[in-house]
This record gives C-alpha cells, sequence and structure tokens, in this order.
C-alpha cells in the first residue's frame, strides 16, 4: 500500500507543477507560430509610362492607356519564362489614339539581351526573398506620329503598394540613353519620390525592330532594412489586409477597435452588474437570493454563438428601428450592437464576481455603520462600496478580460470591415459607434479558416493571438493583484 | 468647540432625517430596479431564443441528419459531435483537473511560490478561447500530425476546462472541515490515507459538479473547435469505432459558427432550432450539476 501511496504523491506533483505551467507553454507555442510572420519576401510594384509633354498634371501612370507594370508579388510566375500569359507590347504601328508613347518590359534583366520581338505589356514575377532583391528593364519610345520634341516618363506604386513599408532600396535609373539623344543620367529614390514625373527629349522608333533601341530605365530593389524590422513596421501600421496582392498587416486598427468595444461594453455592463450584486447581497431576501444566485450563474453559461445570433436577429435590427435614422446607422451591425451584446455576456460575470466580494467584507463594518445611524443607502455607498472597492475593480477587469476575448459575439455582430477608427470630432465618434468594425478575436477565427498553414498570414494571425495573450494574462493579472488588496485589513 | 456639538445635532433635525431616508429609499429602489433589468434582459434572451427555436424542434429534427447541403433535415450528427467533444474532454481533464487541485490545497503550501502557481493558473482561465483554438491547432493539429480531429478537439477543449476544474476541485478539497482531518490524524493516517479515504470522498460532490458545470460551459464553446476539430458538411454516414477520433467532428456550436460564414444556407427556422437545442445542451448540463450541488451543500451543513 505504502508504493501506491508514494505513486499517488508523485502524480500530484506532476500534474500540479505541469498544469501550473500549461499557459507559459501555451504562450511559447503560439509565440513560436508567430515566426512565420517574419519571412523575408515581399511584394513590390510600380507603374512606368510615357506621357506626352503637354499633358494635363492630372494625367498618371494609372490612367494612361500604354503603361507598363512591374511587380513582384505571390501571384507573379517568374515573367522570363511564362511569357505566353503576358500580353505583347503594342507594335509601332498599331499604336493609336493621342498617346502616341509606350513603355514596354523586357523580361531580361541584362541590357545586351534586349530583342526587339521579345517585348511586353507588363511583368510580373515570383516572389523572392529580401536577400536577392529583383530587377526590371523598362523599354521606352514614342511612335513616329508623335511630333512634340519631348515626352515625360512617370512613375507611380502599383495601387495598394507603400514604399515606405518595403526592406529594399527602391531605384528608378537610366540605364541607357538612345543613339544620339544628349540627356543628363538620372537615379531616384522611389522611397523618397515614391511617385513623380521627368522631362527627356523625345525619342521615336520608325520600326518594330527599332524599339529596342529606345530609352532603357531600369527599377531596382536591393536589400536595404531587414526583412524583421519592415515585418515590424508593417506590424504597426495602420491597415489590415491581408489578402491583397500588396498585404497589409498592420494590428492597430483591429486592436484599437477590440479596445473600443470592451471599454463601451464594460461601461454599459459595470452599473448594472455593481447593482445587480449590490442587490443579492445587501438587498434581496435569503430566500430570492438562493434563486438569484444559480439563475445569474446559469445565464453566465449561455453559449455565446448564442448570443451572438440573438444580436443578430433582434438587437441589430431594433437598434437600426429606433437609432437608424438619428445616428445614420447603414447597418444594425456595427459597433455599438456588438458592444451591447458584449455588456450582455459581462453582466453576468462581472455580478458573481461582485457578490463573492462583497460577501468577504466583514459584517463589523455593516454593524458600526448602522450602529452610527445611517440608513441602509448610505451605508451601500459610504461604507460597503469604498471597503470593496478594489474587489469590485477586479471584478470588472475579469469581465473585460472575458469581453476582450470573446470571438462569437463580434464575428457575427461587429460586420467585420478593419479600418483605423478616427476619434477626432464628434461626428467622427459617432460614425465609428455605428460603423461597421473588426476585432482582434473575430479575425484570428474568420482568416484561420482559408489561410495556407505556415505562411506569413498564418504567421501574422499567431502573431494577433499573441497580443491577444499578452493583454488578457496582464489584465487578468492586475485583477489579481488588485483584488487582493482588501482596504478593511489596513 | 461649539460647532462639533452643532455637527453632532444637524443630523436630528427632522426635515434632515426625511430627505435622508428619501434618498435611501430611492437608493434601495433603484438598486432593485437595475438589478431585476439586468436579471430580466438576460431571462428575456433565453426566453426569446426558447420561442423561437422552439417551432423548429421536433424528434425527427433531433434523430435526423441533415439534407440537401445542410438546407433541409435534423442536427442529429452535430448533437452527436458535441455530446463526443464533451465526453472526451471530460475523461481528459479529470485526472489532470483533480490531480492539479489536489495540489493546490493539499502540497503547494500559502509560500510565494504557490501564490505563483495560482497566478498562473487564474491567467490561464482568464485567456480567451480563440488562443486555445490557436495552440491546439500549431501543436495537435499540425505539430503532432492529429489532423483536424475529434481527439485534437478533446484536448484542446480540455485545456480550457483545465483551470476551472482546478480551481473548483481546490476549493472542494478547502472546504473539508478542518475537524474531520484532524480525526484521520489523530487515528494515524498518512497523508495520502487522509487524502484517499477522508478529503477526497468528502470533496467528491462538489469536484464532479464543478468538472460538469465547467465541461457544460466548453461544450458551448465555438472558436477552440472552429480551428481543430470542426467539419461543416455532415451526413447520415458517420465513422464509427475507433476511427472516430481520428476524424473531424460536426458538432452545435461549430454548425452555428460555420453557417454564419457561409452566409443564409440554413433556414432561419433550423438556425434556431440549432440555437435552442445547444443553448438546452449547456443549460440542461448546468442546471442539473447546480442543483446537486446545492442538495449535497444542504447535506453536508457541517
Amino acid at each position: 500500500m505504502r508504493w501506491l501511496g508514494r505513486l499517488f504523491e508523485a502524480g500530484v506533483y506532476v500534474t500540479g507543477i505541469t498544469v501550473s505551467l500549461v499557459v507559459l507553454v501555451m504562450f511559447y507555442y503560439v509565440a513560436r507560430e508567430a515566426r512565420y510572420a517574419f519571412g523575408d519576401t515581399f511584394a513590390w510594384g510600380f507603374r512606368l509610362a510615357l506621357l506626352p509633354a503637354d499633358s494635363s498634371d492630372d494625367m498618371s501612370p494609372g490612367s494612361a492607356p500604354y503603361t507598363t507594370l512591374v511587380t513582384v508579388n505571390a501571384e507573379g510566375s517568374d515573367g522570363l519564362d511564362e511569357h505566353e500569359e503576358i500580353v505583347p507590347a503594342p507594335s509601332v504601328s498599331s499604336v493609336e489614339g493621342e498617346m502616341m508613347l509606350t513603355t514596354a518590359a523586357t523580361l531580361v534583366s541584362d541590357i545586351t539581351d534586349i530583342r526587339a520581338d521579345r517585348l511586353y505589356r507588363d511583368e510580373w514575377r515570383a516572389l523572392k526573398t529580401t536577400q536577392q532583391g529583383d530587377q526590371f528593364l523598362v523599354l521606352g519610345y514614342a511612335t513616329p506620329r508623335y511630333q512634340q520634341k519631348t515626352m515625360v516618363l512617370a512613375w507611380e506604386p502599383d495601387s495598394g503598394f507603400d514604399p515606405t513599408l518595403s526592406p529594399y532600396r527602391l531605384v528608378l535609373r537610366l540605364v541607357r540613353a538612345p543613339h544620339g539623344v544628349d540627356v543628363q543620367p538620372f537615379d531616384i529614390d522611389l522611397k523618397r519620390q515614391p511617385s513623380g514625373r521627368i522631362t527627356l527629349p523625345a525619342w521615336v522608333a520608325r520600326t518594330d525592330a527599332e524599339r529596342s533601341n529606345g530609352y532603357v530605365f531600369e527599377i531596382q530593389a536591393t536589400p536595404h532594412r531587414s526583412a524583421f524590422w519592415a515585418t515590424l513596421r508593417g506590424i504597426f501600421s495602420t491597415e489590415w489586409a491581408p489578402t491583397l496582392m500588396y498585404p497589409r498587416y498592420g494590428v492597430l486598427p483591429l486592436l484599437i477597435a477590440t479596445t473600443l468595444m470592451s471599454v463601451l461594453a464594460m461601461l454599459f455592463a459595470t452599473p448594472l452588474a455593481v447593482a445587480t450584486a449590490l442587490y443579492l447581497s445587501e438587498i434581496a431576501q435569503p430566500r430570492l437570493r438562493e434563486w438569484l444566485k444559480p439563475a445569474l450563474e446559469l445565464i453566465a453559461s449561455v453559449p455565446s454563438v448564442v448570443l451572438g445570433y440573438f444580436g443578430l436577429m433582434f438587437v441589430a435590427p431594433s437598434l437600426q428601428n429606433w437609432l437608424g435614422q438619428a445616428l445614420g446607422m447603414e447597418s444594425g451591425r456595427n459597433l455599438l450592437t456588438t458592444s451591447v451584446m458584449l455588456a450582455v455576456l459581462a453582466i453576468p460575470i462581472v455580478a458573481s464576481v461582485t457578490e463573492d466580494v462583497l460577501k468577504t467584507v466583514p459584517e463589523s463594518l455593516r454593524e458600526s455603520a448602522m450602529a452610527l445611524g445611517l440608513t441602509r443607502g448610505e451605508m451601500l455607498w459610504k461604507v460597503l462600496l469604498p471597503a470593496a472597492r478594489s474587489g469590485i475593480m477586479a471584478a470588472v477587469l475579469i469581465g473585460a478580460a472575458r469581453v476582450y476575448g470573446e470571438t462569437m459575439i463580434v464575428w457575427i455582430l461587429s460586420g467585420g470591415t478593419a479600418s483605423m477608427p478616427s476619434l477626432s470630432s464628434l461626428q467622427d465618434v459617432s460614425r465609428v459607434l455605428v460603423g461597421s468594425t473588426r476585432g482582434v478575436p473575430d479575425t484570428i477565427a474568420i482568416e484561420m479558416g482559408n489561410v495556407a498553414f505556415e505562411s506569413v498570414h498564418y504567421g501574422h494571425l499567431f502573431l494577433l493571438g499573441v497580443f491577444l495573450f499578452a493583454a488578457t494574462v496582464l489584465v487578468n493579472l492586475t485583477a489579481l493583484y488588485i483584488g487582493r488588496k482588501q482596504v478593511w485589513r489596513v | 468647540m461649539e460647532s462639533v456639538g452643532e455637527t453632532v445635532f444637524i443630523p436630528a433635525r427632522t426635515g434632515r432625517r426625511v430627505r435622508r431616508q428619501i434618498i435611501d429609499r430611492v437608493l434601495v429602489l433603484a438598486l432593485t430596479a437595475l438589478a431585476f433589468a439586468s436579471v430580466a434582459t438576460v431571462l428575456g434572451i433565453i426566453g426569446f431564443i426558447i420561442l423561437k427555436g422552439l417551432p423548429a424542434i421536433s424528434l425527427s429534427f433531433l434523430t435526423s441528419p441533415p439534407r440537401e447541403g445542410m438546407s433541409a433535415g435534423g442536427i442529429y450528427p452535430m448533437i452527436r459531435g458535441s455530446v463526443l467533444l464533451m465526453l472526451g474532454t471530460l475523461v481528459l481533464v479529470l485526472p489532470l483537473g483533480v490531480l492539479g487541485g489536489v495540489f493546490l490545497a493539499e502540497y503547494a503550501g500559502r509560500s510565494t511560490l504557490s501564490r505563483l502557481l495560482h497566478a498562473s493558473i487564474a491567467s490561464l482561465a482568464g485567456t480567451p478561447s480563440v488562443i486555445f483554438g490557436l495552440f491546439g491547432l500549431a501543436v495537435f493539429v499540425l505539430m503532432m500530425n492529429m489532423g483536424v480531429s475529434l481527439l485534437a478537439g478533446c484536448l484542446t477543449l480540455a485545456l480550457f476546462t483545465l483551470p476551472a476544474v482546478v480551481f473548483t476541485t481546490e476549493n472542494a478539497i478547502r472546504s473539508v472541515p478542518e475537524s474531520f482531518i484532524e480525526a484521520g490524524l489523530a487515528l494515524g493516517l498518512s497523508r495520502w490515507q487522509l487524502m484517499w479515504k477522508v478529503v477526497l470522498p468528502n470533496a467528491l460532490p462538489g469536484i464532479l459538479t464543478g468538472i460538469v458545470l465547467s465541461t457544460g460551459r466548453a461544450a458551448g464553446e465555438a472558436p477552440p473547435i472552429l480551428l481543430t476539430a470542426g467539419i461543416y458538411y455532415a451526413t447520415g454516414d458517420l465513422p464509427r469505432g475507433w476511427d472516430i477520433l481520428k476524424q473531424p467532428v460536426a458538432n452545435l456550436p461549430y454548425h452555428l459558427a460555420e453557417g454564419y460564414r457561409q452566409g443564409g444556407v440554413i433556414p432561419e427556422a433550423i438556425v434556431w432550432g440549432t440555437c435552442l437545442t445547444l443553448m438546452l445542451f449547456v443549460l440542461l448540463i448546468n442546471m442539473w450539476a447546480i442543483i446537486v450541488r446545492t442538495r449535497v451543500r444542504r447535506k453536508q451543513a457541517w
């Protein structure tokens, strides 16, 4: 029998210590998976176009008909091999309309390899590591009908691409001027000047074969900043759009939205929950309390998916009907509705913990207050609440942590648009309140369903998890710390 | 010192006393109203869902599989999946949680270390369920190669319920009266004999209801299952035998979450029926546990 006892005790120690370490193990693995966020490939792309010298300033490479897009992204095949899919550059005779200038991608990186019969409109390449960088050569020429003496080279980042977030040094330079054209070579830092225009002497290609003799521009990306810092900068930017061609992984809008809805929910829930707890512990008859306390616990266990559906089918349309006109609500699924349902989730939790706290306040405090001739209301307000203050704050924090990590209610009710909330004026605030939003936990749950495992996007979802985990652990530990301080023990 | 005497007598002035009493009444009334408002809100939600869901529920709804791409038929596979998940969780969390609770209550002492262990488990208790899903996905599904499966889901949910089970066990053990333990010691029992023969049997009802309560809550949580065990298209053709553990499993919260993602495929009546089934599933388990606990507490009024 003694060995059985030893075994039991050994089991107790091993399990006890294991259980206590679970939270650390979990944090370690969630943080470890976040390493995939720091992959070292970054998409980038620019549009180049030649424009007539007399074109207006609002004509951009994006709107010019014969513009060339050079890009490196996840969808790009390596343009050097698979050019069947790529549109050939227009021949000299086929260029029509007022735009008699074109640019063409060469699909080669060596200037001596440029061939007139292998020119294309755009060039898409597959991602390479930041250490390799990449480089494009682009031809530029005018067609015979072009009469002006000069022409303008214009460039801009491809839509959705922000050069400042990229880890490369990005340079646009003139590598070769056509024979007989006298022009100053240029070398432009595309990070400082992401878009712009520069005037060049016009050069005309008379035949298709002559096209390869035109201006040759180069856009080059060379490793500059470490991929790690570039990722980090991306994380603390203000846009979350992971499925774009140039994905953005800025977590700030999600974190701010989650914080905003939690704070709002706790503002709604705290007075109701504390009042409920005060009533239960100080005012209700014991028989009623015996029923209400379990009822409260029961209510706290309604699954949050169900609360979410209730919000969707009942609260959202009702709020839309009452306040839709007044606040300019476009849909019932918005930050306000989400906060209301989160408050419903929080009330039983906060009330239940607060009631436990009130129960621990010594009877002697109540009795002395009554003996001093205070009314019951004065006793509650001036003695009990101050005495239980830190415990109540802890209860509110526990509720806040629960609300902060709530997934399903936010998923169903928030509307799902990730945008940076602006709170600079009262109008903005009301727009944010009734606007569609998106939080951290729901983003993880929704997007993990369609993500390639161990991709950069997958890593960023785990990174969001790390932020969420850290925030809730911090709030919980704060609750634990301040909950332990009890005023009457001083 | 005259002013001191004055302040003592001011409360005795009748006008003030009446005003104080009015304020008192108003405050008590307001608290009562607020308390009833919050209880009524949540009871109202439960009532609303019962009203909406009841028409959809019938015996065939609960016992037949979905048909026509989830747009008709019943939800039997989801109910079965939820029950399986809950049972698996129960089996896994029972030894871990109880031994952990015994450790905290009897062996960890009251040192700084034990306070740290407490804080660590409390942090786990407050961790959002979606984090458990992430961990389950990274470790059980991918690293241990279990794939999206019932086993991975049960393991994830077991971790999710672990802190609650540890704490309820600890409380149940601590609430065993000191006199029982002293009596045991006086009879010359060793520490583990005391544990095994005196403390655990007396704490057992509290421990069991605690476990049932927390697994009940876990059965209603969607995010951990979403990432580790769920499957949307369930048919009547269900896996049997041990194979069950390796297959993904349809279940109620996942059905609701994924149904929302798919957007309007599931008719509203079936959604409400599923909501009600899930809510009753969780509430009935909890109600049973709460009733047992109250009864036991009354019987054990030491």
